[in-house]
C-alpha cells in the first residue's frame, strides 16, 4: 500500500494544471465550473469546442491504452487529472458517454475495425455518443427490451423506443442493445449495435425534466438502420457487453465525480459559514458528516481501482452507486437546509425558470438515487451478488 | 376529552375537498403554471363557498369559525396545492385582524375579504419576501415589533421568482408611518408566527398526502418483471413508512390548531416539513426518472413543500426555538409536567 503520490506523480499533476490554468482562458473562461449536472445546457457549443481542444492535446482518453490512441496513463495519474480538471473548474464533459462507456465498451468487446473507426472520433471531441439502453417498459427491468432489430441484407433495421437518453438531441452516434433475436426474452437474443443519430428512422423528443431545462430524451427507432458490422460482440450477447458498460459506469470517472463533490460540499460550508448557519448545532453536524462521507467514498473507490484487474468486480464495487448517490441526495437538501428562506428565491424574473446552482443541484440530486441503477436495484445487486440472496420472485 | 373533529366540521372539509378536486385538479393547476398563476375565476368560487370569511367574525359577514375549522381546510388546499391566495389570508391575517376587528377601519377590511373585494397578504419580518403581495389590497407588514396594516398603494413591490412556478412572492419597500400601526405590543409577531407555522404546516399535511397518493397510484399501476411495483416491499414499504410519519405529524397539526402554543406549533411545524421532505423524496424515487421530470404532476407538490418549508420559521428555527423551550433553566419537565394540560 501507498497512499502518497510519487516525484513523477506530481509531475505529471503540475502538467495537468498548468495546462487547465493556461487553457481555461479566452473564450474558454466563461465555461468554469458550468454544464454540471442541472447545468448540462449551458453553453454546450462552447463546451463541444473545449473538448475538441482536449482532444487535441492528448487530454481525452487519459485513461485508454496507448494503443488505441490514448494516454495509458496509470491509476494515480488518472486520479491526478480528475482532480486537477476539478480544481480548475473544468465544465461538465460533453464527450464523457463517449469517453467512459461507448469507448471503454468497444476496446474491451469491439474488434479492430471497430477500434479504428470509432475511438479516433471519441477522443478528438468530433463524435458524441449517447447510450440506448432504457426504454417506457424496461427501467429497472432493463432485460425487458422491446426495440426489435433484425439484418436486412448488410443493414441492421431497428424499430422500437428509448428514453431517458441523455444528450441524444445533440449526439452522432447511439449504443442500443435491441432484440435481434424473434421470440427471445430477458436477457437472451440481445445485440448491442452502434447507430447513427443523423438519420431520418430516428426522432428525438426532448424530456423536461423538473429543473425546467431539457438533458434527456425519448428517441423513436422507426427503420433505423446500421450497418451490418457495427455490432460490439456476437448477435445474442447484447447482455453481456452492456453489462460491461455498466461496469464502466462505476470506474475511475467516479474519482472525478467526487471532485465535483467535494467542490459542491466546500461552497456549502462556505455559505454556512457566511451565513451562520454553521453554528446551528445540527447543521455543523451534517456538515461534519457530509465531510466524512465524501471520505469514504475516496477511499472506497482507490482500493476498489487499486484490485480492479479481473472480469469480476469486486465486492466493494457494488456498493458504490448506492452510497454516492445517497450521500449526493442528501447533499442537496443539506444545501437548501443551509440557505433558510433564501432557498425559495430563484434569481430570474418573474415568468422564467431559471434557477440557482444550488437550487438545480438539489432538484438533480433527486434524481441521483434513480439513474443507472435505482436504490432499490442497488441493494438487490449487493443481496443477490455479493450476499448470494435468492432472487425475488418474479411473475 | 375528545381529540376528534365535529361532524359539521368533517362534512365542510368533504364539501372543499370535493370542490377543489373539480376546480383544482392537477391538470388546472399545470395550466396555471403555464399561465400567470392565479385564477380569479376560481378564486370567485372559493368565495361563493364562503371561504375568504371562513375565520372573519360574524359581525362582519364572516362564518366565524376558527383555527380548528380552518386547519382542515389548509390541509385540503395544500393537497390540491391551490395557486391562489387563502390559506395565509384566512389562517394569519385574519385571525391578527379579527382582533382589532372593534376598529372601524379594521372592521371594513374585514367586511371586504369576507365578500372577496379586497385580498390581504402578510408577510413576516424575518422572511425576505411577502407570498401574493401583488394582487393584495392592503399588506400587513412589520417594522421591530410593531405590526402595520398598510395599503398596497403605499409599498413598492420588487416581484421574485419563486421555485415553485405557482408561488408569487416579492419584496416590499415601505415606510412605516403612525397612521398605519395596527400594534405595537411586544411578542405579537411572535403569535403571528404561530399562525403561519401553523397554515404551513397544515398544507405541508395536505401536500405530503397527495404526494404519497399520487406514487402509490403509480406503483399499482406501473408494472416491471411482470409485476406492478408496489408489490415489490422494497417499494411498498417506502410508502408505508411515508404514511407513518404523515399520521405522526397529523396530530401535532390538529392539536396545535387547538392550543396555539408556541411548543404546539413547532412540534408540529418539524414533524410536517420532515414528513412533507420524505414524501416528496419518496414519492420521486417510486415514480422513477418519471418522477424527476416536469411532464408528471408531482413536482408541483414537491416544489410547494419546498418552498413552504423555509418561510415562517424553517425546521431549524422551530427546533432550536422547542430546545430553548424545554431546556430553559425554569423548563417544566417530569412526570408531573410534560403532559400536564396536553
Amino acid at each position: 500500500m501507498k497512499l502518497s503520490f510519487s516525484a513523477e506523480d506530481e509531475a505529471f499533476r503540475a502538467e495537468i494544471a498548468a495546462w487547465m490554468r493556461d487553457n481555461l482562458t479566452g473564450e474558454f473562461a466563461k465555461l468554469k465550473n458550468r454544464g454540471g449536472p442541472g447545468d448540462e445546457h449551458a453553453f454546450f457549443e462552447e463546451r463541444r469546442a473545449f473538448e475538441r481542444h482536449m482532444g487535441k492535446a492528448g487530454w481525452t482518453g487519459v485513461g485508454w491504452p496507448k494503443a488505441v490512441g490514448g494516454r495509458g496513463a496509470p491509476l494515480s495519474h488518472q486520479v491526478i487529472f480528475f482532480e486537477e480538471y476539478a480544481r480548475a473548474g473544468g465544465p461538465g464533459r460533453v464527450g464523457h458517454i463517449g469517453e467512459g462507456l461507448a469507448g471503454p465498451t468497444i476496446i474491451a468487446f469491439g474488434t479492430e475495425d471497430q477500434k479504428r473507426r470509432f475511438l479516433p472520433g471519441i477522443l478528438s471531441g468530433d463524435d458524441l455518443w449517447c447510450q440506448g439502453y432504457s426504454e417506457p417498459n424496461a427501467g429497472s427491468d432493463l432485460a425487458n427490451v422491446r426495440t426489435k432489430a433484425r439484418l436486412v441484407g448488410d443493414r441492421w433495421v431497428i424499430d422500437g423506443q428509448k428514453v431517458w437518453t441523455s444528450l441524444a438531441h445533440v449526439s452522432d452516434w447511439c449504443f442500443v442493445i435491441a432484440r435481434t433475436e424473434e421470440g427471445t426474452s430477458g436477457h437472451k437474443g440481445l445485440s448491442y449495435l452502434l447507430v447513427p443519430m443523423n438519420q431520418k428512422g430516428i426522432t428525438v423528443r426532448p424530456i423536461q425534466q423538473m429543473t425546467g431545462t431539457s438533458e434527456f430524451n425519448e428517441v423513436f427507432f422507426d427503420g433505423a438502420e446500421t450497418a451490418a458490422e457495427n455490432i460490439v460482440g456476437q448477435p445474442g450477447e447484447g447482455w453481456k457487453v452492456a453489462m460491461g458498460t455498466l461496469a464502466f459506469e462505476r470506474g475511475a470517472s467516479t474519482l472525478g465525480q467526487q471532485m465535483a463533490f467535494r467542490n459542491q460540499l466546500d461552497e456549502i460550508i462556505a455559505i454556512a459559514k457566511a451565513n451562520g448557519r454553521a453554528r446551528d448545532p445540527m447543521i455543523r453536524q451534517r456538515l461534519a458528516d457530509a465531510w466524512i462521507g465524501l471520505q469514504i467514498m475516496r477511499a472506497n473507490a482507490l482500493r476498489m481501482l487499486s484490485k480492479a484487474e479481473g472480469p469480476e468486480l469486486p465486492r466493494e464495487a457494488y456498493v458504490s452507486k448506492l452510497y454516492w448517490a445517497t450521500w449526493h441526495r442528501d447533499l442537496g437538501k443539506l444545501a437548501m437546509d443551509v440557505l433558510g428562506p433564501e432557498a425559495e428565491i430563484a434569481p430570474g424574473s418573474p415568468g422564467t425558470y431559471d434557477l440557482t446552482p444550488l437550487q438545480q443541484l438539489f432538484l438533480f440530486t433527486r434524481s441521483d438515487t434513480i439513474y443507472a441503477g435505482t436504490n432499490e436495484i442497488q441493494r438487490n445487486i449487493i443481496a443477490e451478488r455479493a450476499l448470494g440472496m435468492p432472487r425475488e420472485a418474479r411473475a | 376529552m375528545n381529540f376528534a373533529f365535529t361532524e359539521d366540521q368533517l362534512l365542510f372539509r368533504d364539501t372543499v375537498r370535493d370542490f377543489l378536486a373539480a376546480e383544482c385538479a392537477p391538470a388546472q393547476v399545470r395550466e396555471a403554471a403555464a399561465g400567470d398563476g392565479r385564477s380569479p375565476a376560481r378564486f370567485d368560487k372559493l368565495v361563493e363557498m364562503g371561504l375568504t370569511g371562513l375565520t372573519v367574525p360574524e359581525a362582519q359577514g364572516g362564518l366565524g369559525l376558527g383555527l380548528v375549522d380552518y386547519v382542515l381546510i389548509a390541509e385540503e388546499a395544500g393537497r390540491a396545492a391551490l395557486p391562489e391566495l387563502l390559506v395565509d389570508q384566512i389562517g394569519i391575517a385574519v385571525p391578527l385582524l379579527s382582533r382589532f376587528a372593534d376598529r372601524p377601519e379594521v372592521a371594513s377590511v374585514l367586511e371586504a375579504v369576507a365578500t372577496g373585494a379586497a385580498k390581504v397578504a402578510i408577510g413576516h419580518p424575518m422572511d425576505p419576501f411577502v407570498a401574493d403581495a401583488a394582487g393584495a389590497d392592503w399588506l400587513i407588514l412589520g417594522k421591530g415589533d410593531a405590526v402595520h396594516l398598510v395599503p398596497a398603494a403605499s409599498v413598492a413591490l420588487t416581484a421574485e421568482t419563486s421555485v415553485d412556478p405557482l408561488r408569487r412572492i416579492a419584496g416590499v419597500e415601505w415606510l412605516a408611518g403612525n397612521d398605519t400601526v395596527l400594534s405595537d405590543a411586544p411578542g405579537l409577531w411572535d403569535e403571528i408566527l404561530d399562525l403561519g407555522a401553523i397554515a404551513m404546516a397544515a398544507q405541508g399535511l395536505g401536500l405530503a398526502q397527495a404526494m404519497v397518493d399520487l406514487a402509490a397510484e403509480y406503483a399499482r399501476t406501473r408494472q416491471q418483471f411482470g409485476k406492478p411495483i408496489g408489490s415489490f416491499q422494497a417499494v411498498k414499504h417506502h410508502l408505508a413508512t411515508v404514511q407513518v410519519a404523515i399520521e405522526f405529524a397529523r396530530a401535532p397539526v390538529y392539536k396545535a390548531a387547538f392550543t396555539q402554543r408556541p411548543r404546539d406549533v413547532s412540534h408540529a411545524r418539524i414533524a410536517v416539513i420532515d414528513a412533507a421532505a420524505m414524501a416528496a423524496r419518496t414519492a420521486i424515487q417510486v415514480f422513477g426518472a418519471m418522477g424527476y421530470t416536469y411532464e408528471v404532476d408531482l413536482h408541483f407538490f414537491m416544489k410547494r413543500a419546498w418552498a413552504l418549508a423555509g418561510v415562517w420559521g424553517d425546521r431549524h428555527y422551530h427546533l432550536d426555538r422547542m430546545a430553548r423551550m424545554v431546556l430553559s433553566d425554569d423548563a417544566a419537565i417530569g412526570a408531573d409536567a410534560t403532559f400536564a394540560d396536553n
